[in-house]
């Protein structure tokens, strides 16, 4: 799922990227080994660095909820509230965190640069939502989620 | 001092009650008082056991088996009458009446007389049918005595019954052999459950009107051990009614007569006194009386005892003592062999269904017990124990109580579970993952607004 997800998020800078600027462009016959490399080249040169941890985070969370699941389906699912809360855990921290990557991945919004115009309401509102603002509410998010997973796993 | 006044009051009562467990006043009802020497040792035998005899005529005025809306005795024999019925105070309405007040009876019919039609329709109301004709006696020719009646076959020689089935007691079991001279037969019908046959015919006995021609043998009602000698019904309210078919068997003449059966057997003397004794013993509840005492439940692990509450999956321990009656003393009561005592834990129906086994004994009662867990249901429940043999008093004992689901707080901790320890792990390194990503995240902002401005520049 995020492999996808940032494949078709990248997919499309990299490409208009690729057109402009000469050396590294695809032929029509390149191989399907060539493509994918190039795709991660660009993927490695072209993601700021916060939106790469961003990545990494959520492909962890895709491990841990994807063992969990694993765990359940072959051992059975007797504390079932355990599974429960361990998977939804991992579930919503990934749609959390999806959500930040999605306010924060596209480019910052020209006042959210400075913290000041961050607090205008009304100019974050019709520009998008500033960075911090986005990671304020991310992490609000995922402590009612942590609280209410400890809470149900007793 | 006040001590020893009750205690003397206690035996006062003592010696009053006697031998039977429900009262010593026993009515009999005969007609003529001429009769009342041909039964004297039976008579006496009841008087040795505690009773007190009131000899009354069925014709008297001042006979009522009720005073003041009481019974006025505990126990009421009748004796067959010679005319058409017992009268107006001794009516079946009547009889049951008494029945339903915790009354015993003990009816003794003739084969010498027709029964009257009274006692007839107060055998129907209980499902005993006599025969149509009412007159008829039972002629066996092979199990008859040889001595006084080689010619018309009519003393009937019995051995004594057993258990009346195999996981029942026997209460008139014995050695020796019972004559039954001129026995009225009747037959136990089958819509009333709580009757019970003490003595049954021999196969090869059948019913015979004596005063119609030979011919009569040839369309005979019933025959074998479809025949009922003796029978007993025992209430739902644990009144007993016993029906004996010859009354002549109680006398001091057969009490101690000599008879030989058929064949090559040898003289012997009659047990038809023992036989009385049982039959009046059981009839006067001096045996077969159960008594319960104390009934405790509680967990598993001690605590307090009769809890009102109990939790689903509790452990819990049912113990009921039971005693019974037996010729003037409680001993501890033993379930027959092929018997047993059920406890059941029921909310409507019953969840468990449990053998209660003794697990101790004092010196007049046996305490049965039994542990089990309380089913994963919570609701009003109730400690059952419904025994109901033949020849024995119901026990019919009911204890509600409550079982509550867990508490919040029962439930076992998440971690105590093994198997639910790969989600713990899977949520807390969810945590702690978010934990780290925050961290870095917090620590790479700079450069990060660094490259950013570079690239939109």
């Amino acid at each position: 799922m995020p492999a996808k997800r940032t494949a078709a998020a990248t997919a499309a800078p990299t490409v208009t990227k690729s057109l402009s600027s000469g050396p590294k462009t695809l032929t029509a016959n390149s191989s399907v080994s060539d493509i994918i490399h190039h795709v991660w080249q660009q993927y490695l040169s072209t993601t700021p660095q916060r939106t790469m941890l961003l990545d990494v985070f959520m492909a962890f969370l895709v491990l841990v909820g994807g063992i969990q699941f694993v765990y359940c389906v072959v051992a059975g699912n007797y504390p079932f509230n355990a599974f429960l809360s361990g998977f939804c855990a991992a579930v919503g921290q990934f749609v959390l965190t999806a959500s930040l990557r999605m306010q924060t991945s596209s480019p910052a919004p020209k006042s959210g640069k400075t913290s000041s115009s961050g607090k205008d309401g009304k100019s974050s509102g019709e520009e998008g939502i500033s960075h911090e603002r986005a990671f304020a509410d991310y992490i609000f998010g995922s402590l009612i989620l942590h609280f209410f997973c400890i809470n149900f796993i007793n | 001092m006040r001590w020893c006044l009750s205690l003397l009051l206690f035996g006062f009562l003592a010696v009053v009650h006697a031998l039977s467990s429900s009262g010593s006043r026993l009515l009999v009802v005969l007609e003529d008082a001429d009769e009342k020497d041909a039964y004297s040792t039976f008579w006496g035998d009841l008087e040795a056991r505690g009773y007190n005899l009131a000899f009354e005529s069925p014709k008297s005025d001042k006979l009522s088996l009720f005073e003041l809306g009481e019974r006025a005795y505990d126990h009421v024999l009748l004796l067959p009458p010679r005319s058409k019925g017992f009268g107006p105070s001794l009516s079946p309405k009547n009889l049951i009446e008494f029945m339903n007040k915790d009354g015993n009876v003990l009816l003794a019919l003739s084969g010498k007389s027709t029964t009257p039609s009274a006692i007839s329709s107060l055998l129907l109301e209980l499902d005993l049918h006599l025969s149509t004709d009412r007159s008829s006696i039972i002629v066996d020719h092979f199990n008859y005595d040889t001595l006084s009646a080689d010619e018309k076959h009519d003393v009937l020689l019995l051995q004594r019954p057993g258990p009346l089935r195999p996981d029942t007691k026997a209460f008139f079991g014995g050695e020796g052999v019972l004559a039954f001279p001129r026995t009225a037969p009747h037959t136990l019908g089958d819509s009333n459950p709580l009757l019970a046959p003490i003595l049954r015919a021999p196969a090869t006995a059948y019913s015979y009107n004596p005063k119609e021609d030979a011919g009569s043998a040839e369309d005979v009602v019933a025959s074998g051990s479809q025949l009922a000698l003796v029978s007993a019904m025992q209430a739902r309210n644990s009144a007993r009614f016993t029906l004996l078919g010859s009354v002549e068997s109680l006398q001091d003449k057969w009490f101690s007569a000599t008879v030989k059966a058929p064949g090559d057997g040898k003289e012997s003397e009659t047990a038809n006194r023992e036989f009385a004794k049982q039959l009046t013993a059981w009839t006067f509840k001096e045996t077969g009386v159960l008594k319960v005492g104390k009934i405790e439940h509680h967990l598993a692990n001690d605590g307090e005892l009769n809890p009102k509450i109990y939790r689903i999956k509790n452990e819990t321990v049912f113990s009921i003592e039971i005693s019974e009656y037996s010729y003037g003393k409680y001993v501890p009561f033993e379930v027959p062999e092929n018997d047993a005592l059920q406890l059941e834990f029921t909310m409507l129906s019953p969840f468990h269904r449990l053998d209660l086994q003794p697990s101790s004994k004092t010196e007049n009662s046996t305490i049965y017990s039994t542990q089990f867990t309380v089913p994963d249901q919570h609701g009003i429940f109730s400690f059952r124990v419904n025994y109901k043999r033949p020849f024995l008093t119901n026990i019919e004992e009911k204890h509600e109580v409550t079982v509550r689901h867990y508490a919040h707080n029962e439930y076992p901790r998440s971690w105590k579970i093994s198997g639910g320890w790969v989600w713990i792990a899977g949520l807390w390194s969810v945590i702690g993952g978010f934990l780290a990503f925050v961290i870095v995240w917090l620590y790479s902002a700079p450069t990060s607004t660094a490259s950013t401005t570079k690239k939109t520049q």
